[in-house]
């Protein structure tokens, strides 16, 4: 750790040891910024090992993040990001700053992908910021952030045996929505089953570790076209569904290929709906 | 889903004095679980009981209540486990956050526990106690965790006299107040069988 975190962090913690017993009250309003200092100097060390030294902006234009502030489900919280100007948009990057993997996903888009909005359904550790970083095509970063509150996500175990979450795996659907026109973006959901082990996740009888295996890798393709590629990671919820726009070419399928960490590969193909007349 | 779960199931603690302490009860639980007669040796995450002998049970308001004498907070919550196949070239950078000023022994709630793992963890909470077994303290993990239970029941068992037990432990208390990035206790961390969850079993 750096000297300069260190510093923050001891100065924190001694700061609410010495004064938290005499003055309760109080405290609570002031450990507030203690803890947000705290909270900046973790997003600054994630932020330089998955961007190293290039210089995010803050944005309220370019990248807007939808989440609940109280997640019902820690292990399926749902994320929408926005970004408005999308044809400024190369990549976007989703960081949640308190999971131990806090890296969760990177999508590029490509020349057949709408950005203006993406959503996915992530595991979340603790209360905790989640940051955005959307990357423009002149290769600007701009990060949105938002405080979530949901804990135990990454070890919550999925409520059947390994077998049964993994039944199927590799199976998927797509549904679309909007109305296709030539040259138009649609909307569409793809459903991908399966489990995304976060190698966190305990059998509460024999008290192993089920061995992670996530998805890592998704490619979708609208005939000849990239929509997007995500590298995905551990803190991706099970059954991943990711919601996105595309303009798919006329006549010709949207194809999806995943892999994930064990070398499991998956191809299908979808028929995207046909511009009507 | 535990989380909200156990939000939703919060209730205003039902108080009442029983055998001379305040008791209060955390979390409704959909099972009546008995208090077993010594440590509990099953799985760690499940439904605890209302009651510790010997203990006092406290909710988010005892807690605010009694951090004015400064007790001894002792955090037994396992750490975050690195998965066997983490890929090196993703970030790893397992942070815990918890009741600002505790003390981290993670998985010192294990039962059964290695005898020197044990004696450390009695030797660690006489050192912060400074000897004195009227001293407040406070266990607690997570929700739906044994760990505190057992280690206030080892306390209890060790002659101690103000053992407070927080079941809604971390999620409870940052439900409230901010929490704080805490480091595992050194000496606890310093001995080699120590560590990860793994090595409770």
């Amino acid at each position: 750790m750096k000297p300069a975190l260190s510093l923050i962090l001891s100065l924190g913690l001694s700061v609410a040891i010495l004064a938290g017993p005499a003055v309760r009250g109080p405290v609570l309003a002031a450990g507030a910024s203690d803890t947000d200092a705290e909270r900046t100097a973790r997003w600054q060390e994630i932020a330089k090992s998955v961007f190293g030294d290039r210089k995010i902006q803050p944005t309220d234009t370019l990248i807007q993040i939808d989440a609940p502030n109280r997640a019902m489900d820690a292990a399926l919280v749902p994320i929408t990001l926005t970004m408005p100007e999308k044809d400024k948009i190369k990549a976007v990057h989703f960081v949640i700053d308190d999971n131990p993997s806090p890296y969760a996903a990177h999508f590029t888009f490509g020349p057949a992908g709408d950005p203006s909005e993406l959503k996915l359904r992530v595991r979340v550790n603790n209360y905790t910021n989640v940051h955005a970083v959307a990357e423009t095509k002149d290769g600007g970063l701009y990060e949105a952030v938002k405080f979530v509150k949901a804990s135990g996500g990454c070890s919550a175990p999925m409520g059947m045996s390994d077998e049964e979450a993994m039944k199927g795996m590799g199976d998927m659907r797509m549904k679309f929505s909007g109305e296709a026109q030539a040259g138009k973006p649609i909307e569409a959901t793809l459903m991908i089953r399966h489990p995304n082990f976060s190698g966190m996740q305990m059998n509460q009888v024999t008290r192993d570790y089920t061995p992670a295996r996530y998805i890592n890798k998704l490619v979708v393709t609208a005939g000849d076209k990239v929509v997007f590629t995500m590298d995905g990671d551990i803190s991706i919820a099970s059954n991943p569904v990711i919601n996105f726009g595309l303009v798919p070419e006329p006549g010709k399928p949207i194809k999806v290929a995943a892999s994930d960490s064990q070398g499991g590969s998956w191809e299908h193909s979808f028929n995207a709906p046909s511009p009507s007349n | 889903m535990r989380a909200g779960r156990d939000h939703r199931l919060i209730r205003l603690a039902t108080v009442f004095l029983a055998a001379g302490f305040l008791a209060a009860a955390p979390a409704d639980s959909p099972v009546d679980v008995p208090e077993p007669a010594g440590l509990h040796e099953g799985v760690q995450q499940g439904y605890t009981p209302k009651t510790l002998s010997g203990a006092v049970v406290v909710d988010i308001a005892g807690l605010d209540a009694l951090m004015a004498k400064a007790p001894v907070l002792i955090d037994v919550a396992l750490a975050d486990r690195k998965p066997a196949n983490f890929p090196a070239d993703r970030p790893w950078l397992p942070a815990h956050r918890s009741v600002p000023g505790a003390v981290w022994m993670p998985n010192a709630g294990a039962a059964p526990l290695a005898a020197e793992r044990e004696a450390l963890f009695l030797k660690r909470v006489a050192a912060l106690t400074g000897g004195d077994k009227g001293k407040p303290i406070v266990t607690f993990c997570h929700p739906d965790c044994w760990g505190s239970w057992n280690a206030g029941k080892r306390l209890v068992q060790q002659g101690y006299t103000a053992v407070h037990w927080f079941p809604d432990g971390i999620e409870g208390w940052q439900d409230k107040h901010d929490t704080a990035v805490i480091r595992q206790d050194a000496e606890w961390a310093a001995d080699p069988a120590a560590g990860e969850r793994s090595s409770a079993r």
